[in-house]
């Protein structure tokens, strides 16, 4: 790991080296480590140590910008020296006004926890998942996660930002013969961890899911798990929610802010300071991370923006701009659905007869606009009569808008889970009506 | 460098590793992108580093750093052996690894022209060329982008392999998104998301030529909006080469990956359908469906000379008139299974660990022309350019939609229709194909972004096809 010093000292030499109007110097790294495991055994255990020291330089509306991932001086005054050279060839952007000003951060940074971790500790929690599935006659695969990530960003108007945090995540998918389940968990610390947890939901789903039957595909009330509903916000927050998409004219907010657009009950927003979600109090631009409400009460409130598109709009960024230069900024990295009162047994206990959902998978946009997703079901799909789950059921394909399935969202639960994979998104079981599956598959 | 390899090696072998390779890799890209008119992001990227891999007490382990010391290739190359033991507390057995011929080599790749030698202003020219060209009432987005990237990596394994080779690649693509207010179309040329790529220099910019291009796709676009939409129901399918290109990498390339179809791709990328009893044993496709894995392929985005364990690069069958009869495999997989390794172990970086991976897998062309193909189809749809794709995680169920369709109806092309899609179960799906383009339209499609693996990797395969007939396949989604 790189210190905060030595961090800093890298970043003021880049800051100081150049004329150019204005420079920004990002880094972003730091240690990784994944114990996978497949097959009831270890069979990937790898590490790394990882930078990239990242230089835009502005000349007027021109920039450049270059990126490298070792640090001796000669390779930070090449960086530097390339990013100028880029600017003397590049054509003005119209849209660009300034990077990102010095603001004054007003909320608290959140504790982040968290040590190195031991192979043999990372190989101890794999071993657990491991001889608990053997006793069910079962094979588990799954990986153990733990970073160490370091973000700083320093430019020449006066933003000087340091995060360091942690993270571990461990996952579990444990197979039968014609079964399987799913669990994970992200935290801060390693003893956040509820290896006991995710052993009893991923075994439990795939010992519960033995011997699926086939049923007709066609509309099923459902129950979502917070990973399933996770892929409907996920691909609604980079087809929708942010200002790109927006001006673009392929949002289906573009012209429905202050319209209701959703269901009553969702309420949904992007909080890089929640204690809900995997925090990063400021982005990659050294912005502040604000609170954006997307839907209030099922009304379309606001989208997130980064620099660019925020001064060429004459408002104020909002904190979420991806490292630059990017086709994908803005994009809310910290998402966090609402849940309502219920539980996820009473939830179940609602429906007369529909499906219960462990997790989606592969899905992808078919009309991006209205957010028609298609994907499969994976790793434990359940019939529910009466309010009680009956027997598992062979995965199918569903074909369904995700503003569809938001308009017809019952209820949601005051349960949730947090899921992260650079960017974190913390959401609730959901209850809704007329999900549309539309064929099915082998198993 | 040398010192590095040498002082990693020692130390693995010191430390009691029974096998250790180290791979150094130092790597130069360039993307540029533009968009409405403006220059979007220009981007340099360097990175070099070194990864150490080694089995010890029967397990597997690996670790990388960026820091270029004899000092930290031995820190390295401990911490490796560190985490292989570790894991080798849940061994079921030892890991092990077929034997191979042990290379010493040097692979240059010349290109025809440098790309890092063409100046940027050029390069921009080119692309704002195109995007002049695309501009039109009621396109609301118009985007290009170029990539390219030369990469010298060095592989060197304590079996005495000494492997440097060159790779030297470009990619460019536009794409437009039209908009009436209500419905958006997009369309893409050479192919979607991000355009067509392989292994060589500028000339390739050169060949696929994107001003030329740039009008059509923004007037076909445009007319997609008007377009009435696919019809829906069973009905025979033609598919143009980039998106037949997709549907080979999904449902052949990936099923046959040996890591997946022996569990070790569970956790996230899933299993396969085509397990070990059906090798030499089922009928995968009907008699016109030949599939290789090609890593010799001259220019090929999934080609090179010897793989990252250092095995030579392949020509393999995986399916020959339509029976099931190879799999993509490591030295590891491939002695499991009493298979000759093949040369698909690649990994995306020095930080990264290497995994099974498509190399160019390639439907080899029929002698159809196309009229032919469309001339005996009674009621059908013309799909081309990909827009969307999903299947399920043992490769079966699969939907795809894209950008731009045509229907067929008694063997004469008619009227444009948007939103095209079709669906089906893969192995079903190959059986039904009865005619394959010949030659001519042959081409081999660099696909940049195939994702796999924990840690995630990000591989550039490729994917050789013409068109392809099929008949009686689900077009649409049934209400």
């Amino acid at each position: 790991m790189m210190t905060k010093e030595i961090i800093n000292d890298i970043l003021n030499k880049v800051v100081n080296s150049t004329k150019a109007d204005q420079v920004e110097a990002v880094i972003l790294g730091g240690d990784s480590y994944l114990t996978g495991f497949a097959n009831n055994y270890i069979h990937r255990n790898v590490g790394e140590s990882n930078y990239a020291l990242s230089v835009r330089v502005a000349v007027g509306k021109k920039i450049g910008s270059a990126s490298v991932s070792e640090f001796s001086p000669d390779a930070i005054k090449a960086v530097v020296e390339h990013a100028e050279q880029i600017v003397k060839f590049q054509k003005e952007n119209r849209n660009f006004e300034s990077f990102a000003k010095p603001e004054e951060e007003t909320r608290e940074i959140p504790e982040t926890g968290g040590k190195k971790v031991s192979p043999n500790l990372r190989a101890e929690y794999a071993k657990r998942i491991i001889d608990e599935a053997k006793k069910f006659g079962l094979i588990a695969s799954g990986m153990f996660q733990t970073d160490t990530t370091q973000i700083a960003v320093k430019n020449s108007l006066g933003v000087s930002r340091f995060f360091e945090f942690a993270t571990a995540t461990l996952k579990s998918v444990v197979m039968g013969n014609n079964s399987s389940g799913y669990s994970v968990q992200t935290a801060f610390d390693v003893k956040d961890i509820n290896v006991d947890k995710i052993i009893e939901e991923s075994i439990g789903v795939a010992d519960r899911g033995r011997n699926p039957e086939s049923i007709e595909p066609g509309k099923y009330e459902v129950i979502l798990t917070p990973y399933a509903l996770a892929e409907f916000i996920g691909h609604m927050s980079y087809l929708s929610l942010n200002e790109r998409a927006v001006e673009d004219g392929t949002s289906f907010v573009a012209e429905s802010f202050g319209k209701k657009v959703l269901g009553d009950n969702i309420n949904l927003y992007d909080d890089g300071f929640s204690p809900k979600t995997i925090p990063l109090p400021f982005d990659f631009e050294g912005v502040p991370k604000k609170r954006v409400v997307f839907f209030e009460k099922g009304v379309a409130k606001d989208v997130v923006y980064d620099t660019l598109y925020a001064y060429k709009n004459g408002r104020a960024s909002t904190g979420h701009s991806l490292p630059q230069p990017s086709s994908f900024s803005p994009y809310p990295m910290n998402i966090v659905m609402e849940g309502e009162n219920s539980s996820k047994d009473e939830m179940i206990n609602h429906v007369e007869r529909g499906l219960y959902v462990q997790r989606f998978w592969y899905t992808n946009p078919m009309d991006p606009k209205h957010l028609l997703i298609t994907g499969m079901t994976r790793d434990g799909l359940f019939l529910i009569e009466n309010g009680k789950i009956v027997k598992p059921v062979k995965n199918m394909r569903f074909t369904e808008s995700i503003i569809t399935a938001l308009n017809n969202c019952l209820e949601l639960s005051k349960e949730y889970k947090t899921m992260y994979e650079m960017s974190s998104m913390t959401v609730p079981y959901a209850r809704i009506k007329d999900f549309t599956f539309t064929s099915g598959t082998e198993f | 460098m040398q010192k590095i390899i040498e002082s990693a090696l020692l130390k693995a072998k010191r430390e009691g590793a029974s096998y250790a390779d180290v791979r150094v890799i130092e790597r130069e890209e360039e993307d540029i992108s533009v968009k409405n008119g403006a220059v979007e992001g220009i981007k340099s990227t360097s990175t070099k580093g070194f990864g150490v891999r080694v089995i010890k007490d029967g397990g597997w382990g690996f670790s990388s750093s960026f820091v270029f010391t004899e000092d930290e290739a031995e820190r390295v190359a401990g911490e490796s052996v560190e985490i292989a033991m570790a894991s080798s507390k849940t061994k079921i057995h030892d890991a092990t690894i077929a034997n191979i011929e042990v290379f010493q080599d040097k692979v240059p790749q010349p290109v025809k022209i440098n790309p890092f030698s063409v100046t940027l202003s050029k390069k921009i020219e080119t692309l704002l060329e195109a995007d002049k060209l695309m501009s039109k009432q009621g396109i609301v987005v118009r985007r290009g982008s170029m990539h390219f990237s030369k990469e010298w990596k060095t592989f060197a394994s304590s079996e005495g392999a000494y492997i440097d080779q060159e790779r030297v690649v470009a990619g460019a693509g536009i794409s437009v998104i039209s908009s009436d207010g209500t419905d958006i179309q997009t369309r893409s040329y050479p192919s979607s998301f991000g355009g067509d790529y392989a292994r060589k220099g500028y000339e390739l910019v050169d060949e696929i030529n994107l001003p030329e291009n740039a009008d059509r796709i923004s007037s076909e676009a445009l007319a997609l909006l008007k377009a009435k939409p696919c019809p829906i129901g069973k009905m025979d399918i033609i598919l143009e080469g980039s998106q037949l290109a997709l549907q080979i990498h999904e449902s052949v390339g990936h099923p046959t990956e040996l890591d997946r179809v022996l569990g070790e791709e569970a956790s996230f990328a899933g299993t396969s359908f085509l397990t070990p009893e059906k090798l030499n044993n089922f009928q995968f496709g009907s008699k016109d469906v030949n599939i290789v894995a090609d890593a010799t392929v001259p220019y090929a985005l999934g080609g090179f000379a010897y793989d990252d364990e250092g095995v030579k690069a392949h020509k393999i069958y995986l399916v020959k008139e339509g029976q099931f009869i190879g799999y993509l495999n490591s030295r590891e997989t491939s002695k499991m299974l009493n298979f000759m390794p093949m040369g698909a172990m690649r990994a995306d970086g020095w930080n990264r660990i290497p995994i099974i991976r498509m190399t160019s897998i390639n439907l080899e062309p029929g002698n159809k022309t196309l009229e032919e193909l469309i001339g005996s189809v009674e009621h059908g749809i013309l799909m081309a350019t990909n827009k969307s794709w999903s299947i399920d995680q043992k490769r079966l169920n699969f939907q795809f939609g894209t950008e731009i369709g045509w229907e067929i109806v008694n063997g004469k092309l008619q009227d444009m229709v948007k939103n095209p899609s079709y669906s089906g179960i893969a192995y079903e799906f190959w059986r039904s194909l009865d005619g394959v383009g010949n030659e001519s339209y042959y081409h081999v499609w660099g696909l940049p972004n195939c994702g796999k693996g924990e840690p995630r990797q990000v591989m550039q395969v490729s994917h050789g096809a013409s068109y392809g007939r099929f008949r009686n396949v689900q077009v649409g989604v049934e209400k």
